[in-house]
């Protein structure tokens, strides 16, 4: 009996030390982790619309929508985070629309586990330079050829999977934007 | 329905746990010298992964993040699976000495497996339903048996190969299954997600 | 000395034991990966056989693999906060092979064989053996797949430019082959 006292004891207590433990370095951490993700999303946006010089959220469909005006503060496009289903697991692509919805003026793959050297390139430049200026409409098609019309790019070589996830993340998510915003 | 089935094809052939995720290679490498105990851990592995995604999934959804202590994560996921290996094992010990013959001395070596453990944090950042989770746990099982068995039929007849000294054991293994991998590469384009 | 070397050489956790293979052939796609991920297991392994060799005496005989995962857990949790926090590119690209710590069976192996039964110093020692002896094996596996898989090292370029790389480098497959060969290179050294 003195045994299992002792056991139920020396469980007990070690975890409740691990867990006290893990609560203090998680809540020191909690703000920075936040902050991370954040200054990342941010970062993209900056690099994607130089020109924006003030940013004002809106809520679209239940996710955030970024408004972005010049120094005139004239409106020049849109900025919104897309996520979806890639080929090994969530991919997150920071993108900037037009203010006419219609052309891309960029996009940034801030988050994926797609497989190195093959579906993880398309964080490459090579590949999200394809976006710069890419007409959204009709809806964006990705071809395993070159492309030869406005609203096409090229696959990556041995990554089909991942590049068509690029574009089915972008074509669904602009969609709800243009059906909210029209 | 569909989704489902695929999701089977694809974690059984394309995103095998083993041959693509490197998961639970130690048993792989150590149990896949015979095709009958290859069989044995495969099915008590599929077993136990089938319950510890399910049961991780209840658990992370339910408790973990409804109270928001998703740092204990890691901690509370190894505690169920080690707790869920030791209850397996009790309970087929009882209820079953045939089934408990032919496992048991497999369960014990499971909690150190880290196919289960990856399953059930590969269900977490993939988002999966708990349907989806519960198929997942058991494609991924199964997909682990399909290629232990394999390789243990391979490695049955590479006994009677004449091979140099230094690639014999542990090394021939790891160029089989490299080229076992590059082989279940071209079920790649087989579900597109 | 003998127990330094042990985890370096002798008993190399990687070529000789072939323990922790699953992050050993995840992550090594690149070399600043496979740095990483040593580091990691370094702090895991010293930590974790410093609590286990001071708590050994007080920890009942029948739970003490359970409190043993428990505090390998906690440890991993930490480093898995403090590269999300402060590395967080890193934390990306390791991604659920950061938390697979848990289950490395170099940690749970050390701490069971060692760690239990030694006193705190020459856990330690040994622990920073075996760490450091891990991490020059993943550094060697993964240098030869970032130099052969995209022509570069550290992500800087050493491959001629006309340098196509081999993708199949940087595939599982690429790893598994690679891996039997460097197994199959350190038994013929053994034998000399």
């Amino acid at each position: 009996m003195k045994d299992i006292t002792r056991i139920i004891v020396v469980l007990t207590l070690t975890c409740v030390v691990c867990a006290l433990f893990l609560a203090l370095v998680s809540s020191v951490t909690a703000e920075r982790i936040k902050d991370n993700a954040t200054k990342n999303n941010n970062d993209a946006i900056t690099a994607l619309a130089p020109l924006a010089q003030r940013v004002e959220k809106t809520v679209v469909d239940s996710q955030t929508l970024y408004k972005l005006f010049d120094r005139q503060e004239n409106l020049i496009g849109y900025a919104f985070l897309a996520q979806g289903q890639g080929y090994a697991g969530t991919i997150k692509i920071v993108a900037v629309l037009d203010s006419g919805l219609s052309t891309l003026e960029g996009i940034k793959v801030v988050e994926s586990v797609e497989t190195p050297g093959l579906g993880g390139r398309i964080v490459e430049s090579f590949f999200d330079s394809q976006f710069k200026g890419l007409s959204v409409l009709p809806a964006i098609i990705a071809l395993k050829d070159n492309p030869s019309k406005k609203n096409e790019i090229k696959t990556i070589t041995g990554a089909t999977i991942s590049s068509r996830s690029v574009v089915a993340i972008l074509n669904k998510r602009i969609e709800t934007i243009r059906k909210a915003l029209q | 329905m569909t989704n489902l089935v695929l999701l089977f094809i694809s974690t059984v052939l394309i995103n095998n746990l083993v041959l693509v995720n490197f998961l639970g290679i130690c048993p792989f490498l150590g149990v896949s010298g015979k095709l009958e105990s290859a069989f044995g851990m495969g099915a008590a592995v599929t077993f136990v992964m089938t319950l510890a995604t399910t049961l991780s999934w209840l658990i992370y959804h339910l408790v973990l993040d409804k109270f928001d202590i998703l740092f204990l994560q890691y901690v509370v996921f190894i505690l169920v699976i080690a707790s869920l290996v030791q209850i397996v094992e009790m309970f087929v010990r009882k209820f079953s000495p045939a089934l408990y013959q032919a496992l048991g001395i497999y369960l014990p070596l499971i909690t150190t497996n880290c196919a289960i453990l990856g399953a059930a944090l590969f269900m977490v950042s993939k988002n999966y339903g708990f349907l989806e989770s519960v198929i997942f746990g058991f494609s991924g099982g199964v997909g682990f048996s399909l290629v232990l068995m394999i390789m243990a039929g391979i490695r049955e007849e590479l006994k009677f190969a004449d091979i140099p000294k230094a690639f014999q054991g542990a090394a021939l293994t790891l160029i089989t299954a490299g080229l076992l991998a590059l082989i279940f590469v071209g079920f790649s384009g087989l579900v597109s997600a | 000395m003998n127990k330094i070397i042990k985890g370096l050489w002798a008993e190399h956790p990687i070529f000789r034991q072939l323990l922790g293979m699953c992050p050993t052939l995840a992550v090594t796609t690149t070399a600043v990966n496979g740095i990483s991920m040593g580091c990691a297991v370094i702090f895991v392994l010293t930590f974790s056989s410093l609590v286990v060799s001071l708590i050994k005496k007080i920890v009942p005989n029948q739970v003490r693999i359970a409190v043993y995962t428990v505090i390998i857990a906690t440890f991993v949790t930490v480093v898995d906060i403090v590269f999300k926090a402060y590395f967080p590119a890193i934390s990306k690209s390791l991604g659920p092979y950061i938390p697979l710590i848990v289950v490395n069976c170099i940690i749970l192996g050390r701490c069971e064989a060692f760690a239990s039964k030694h006193d705190v110093k020459s856990s330690l020692i040994d622990a920073l053996s075996m760490g450091l002896g891990f991490t020059w094996g993943l550094l060697v596996l993964s240098s030869i797949r970032e130099v052969l898989g995209f022509g570069t090292i550290f992500g800087l370029t050493v491959m001629p430019k006309g340098y196509d790389p081999l993708v199949v480098m940087i595939l599982p497959a690429g790893a598994f082959i690679t891996l039997g060969f460097l197994v199959a290179i350190m038994a013929k050294l053994e034998k000399r």
